[in-house]
C-alpha cells in the first residue's frame, strides 16, 4: 500500500513536470484526463444524480483545468487541486438546477431520490441504492465528505486540504452524516 | 455489538453500484484530449514555426535592386530630355538652314510661294513690323 502510493506520488511529481514544460504540457494533459478521469466522474457523480450530468461536468472540469493550467504552481497536489474543480462544478450545478427548478433544499433531496431510483447507471443491489439515496438526504456539504471518506477512503487531511476545513471539523461532520444514515435505516427498515 | 450503520456501511463494502456505457472513459480520454483549445503560448509557436523560403528571404533585396534600376532609367530619360541633349536646330549651327534661308530663291519658290499675301500681312502685323514693310518704298 505505502510502495503503492509511493509510486503514484511519483508519477504525479512526473506529471507536473511535464505539465510545467509548454513543449510537452498538452501531451502530459493527456495522461492526466486518462488518469484522473474515472476518478473525478465518481466524484462528481456521487454528487449529481445522472450519468449525462456527471460526463458533462467532468468534461467542464477537465476544460477549466486546461484553461488554468499556468496558474497550478505545483504547491498543492495535482490531485487535490483537480478534485476542488470537480466539487466547485458539482456544487455550482446543483445551485443552479436548484434555482432553475426553483426548489427548495428539500424539495431538491426529494428529486435527487427520484433521480436515484430512476438511474439506469446503476449496478447494485437494493442496499447500494438505499444507502445512495439516504446520502442523498444529507446537506450537500456533509454529503460530500461522507463521499470521500467512505467511497473514496481519502485521508482527512487530503479532504482538508481539498474542502479548506479543518480535519476536526470533516471528522464531526462524517460522523453526523453516519449518524444521519443510521437515522435513515431505522426509520425506513 | 455491532452498530447498525457499520453493519450497512460494512455490507455495502465500499461499493456504489454505479456504472457508465460500454468503453466510456476511453471514449471520454480522447474526446476530450482532442477538444482541448490551443493555449496562448501554442498559438504563438505556431505561428514562428514555417521556415522562409528562399524567394521570401531574398525578396526585399531584388525589389531594392528593381528601385534603384527604375530611378537609373528615369534619370537617363531625364537625361534625354534635357535641351542640350536635342539636335541645335538654329541657323548659325546649321549650316545647310542657314545656306537655305539666306538663298532668295529657295526662299521665294519653297517658302513664300506657300503663304498667301494676307497670310504674311497678318504675321507681320502680329509680328508689329508691317509699318516698316509698308513704307520701306518711301525710305527708299
Amino acid at each position: 500500500m505505502k510502495t503503492e502510493s509511493k509510486t503514484q506520488q511519483l508519477e504525479e511529481e512526473l506529471l507536473v513536470q511535464r505539465l510545467r514544460d509548454r513543449a510537452t504540457c498538452r501531451a502530459a494533459f493527456a495522461d492526466v484526463i486518462a488518469y484522473y478521469s474515472e476518478q473525478l466522474y465518481r466524484q462528481i457523480r456521487r454528487m449529481v444524480p445522472s450519468h449525462d450530468d456527471a460526463a458533462d461536468l467532468l468534461q467542464n472540469t477537465f476544460m477549466k483545468a486546461w484553461m488554468n493550467i499556468e496558474n497550478f504552481k505545483g504547491t498543492a497536489k495535482l490531485s487535490t487541486w483537480l478534485h476542488k474543480i470537480a466539487i466547485n462544478e458539482s456544487l455550482s450545478f446543483l445551485e443552479k438546477e436548484r434555482r432553475r427548478q426553483n426548489l427548495s433544499l428539500d424539495d431538491d433531496e426529494s428529486g435527487l431520490v427520484n433521480a436515484i431510483m430512476a438511474d439506469e447507471w446503476v449496478d447494485g443491489d437494493e442496499l447500494t441504492r438505499k444507502l445512495r439515496v439516504a446520502i442523498s438526504m444529507l446537506p450537500e456539504k456533509q454529503r460530500l465528505v461522507f463521499n470521500m471518506r467512505y467511497y473514496e477512503e481519502m485521508k482527512y487531511e487530503q479532504m482538508s486540504e481539498i474542502l479548506g476545513t479543518s480535519v476536526g471539523a470533516l471528522k464531526a461532520s462524517y460522523h453526523l452524516a453516519e449518524k444521519k444514515i443510521k437515522e435513515f435505516f431505522a426509520d425506513n427498515d | 455489538m455491532i452498530k447498525p450503520t457499520e453493519d450497512i456501511l460494512d455490507k455495502v463494502n465500499h461499493r456504489d453500484g454505479l456504472t457508465v456505457p460500454e468503453g466510456f472513459f476511453a471514449d471520454f480520454n480522447a474526446r476530450m484530449a482532442s477538444m482541448l483549445p490551443e493555449q496562448e503560448w501554442e498559438q504563438a509557436r505556431t505561428e514562428i514555426v514555417p521556415p522562409r523560403s528562399f524567394w521570401a528571404k531574398v525578396r526585399p533585396y531584388v525589389y531594392l535592386a528593381a528601385m534603384f534600376l527604375g530611378v537609373w532609367c528615369m534619370m537617363q530619360m531625364f537625361d534625354l530630355m534635357k535641351p542640350a541633349a536635342r539636335p541645335d536646330l538654329s541657323f548659325d549651327s546649321n549650316p545647310v538652314l542657314a545656306a537655305a534661308v539666306s538663298d532668295d530663291s529657295f526662299v521665294n519658290d519653297y517658302y513664300l510661294e506657300t503663304f498667301s499675301d494676307y497670310e504674311l500681312m497678318d504675321q507681320m502685323i502680329e509680328d508689329g513690323t508691317v509699318e516698316d514693310f509698308l513704307y520701306a518704298d518711301d525710305l527708299e
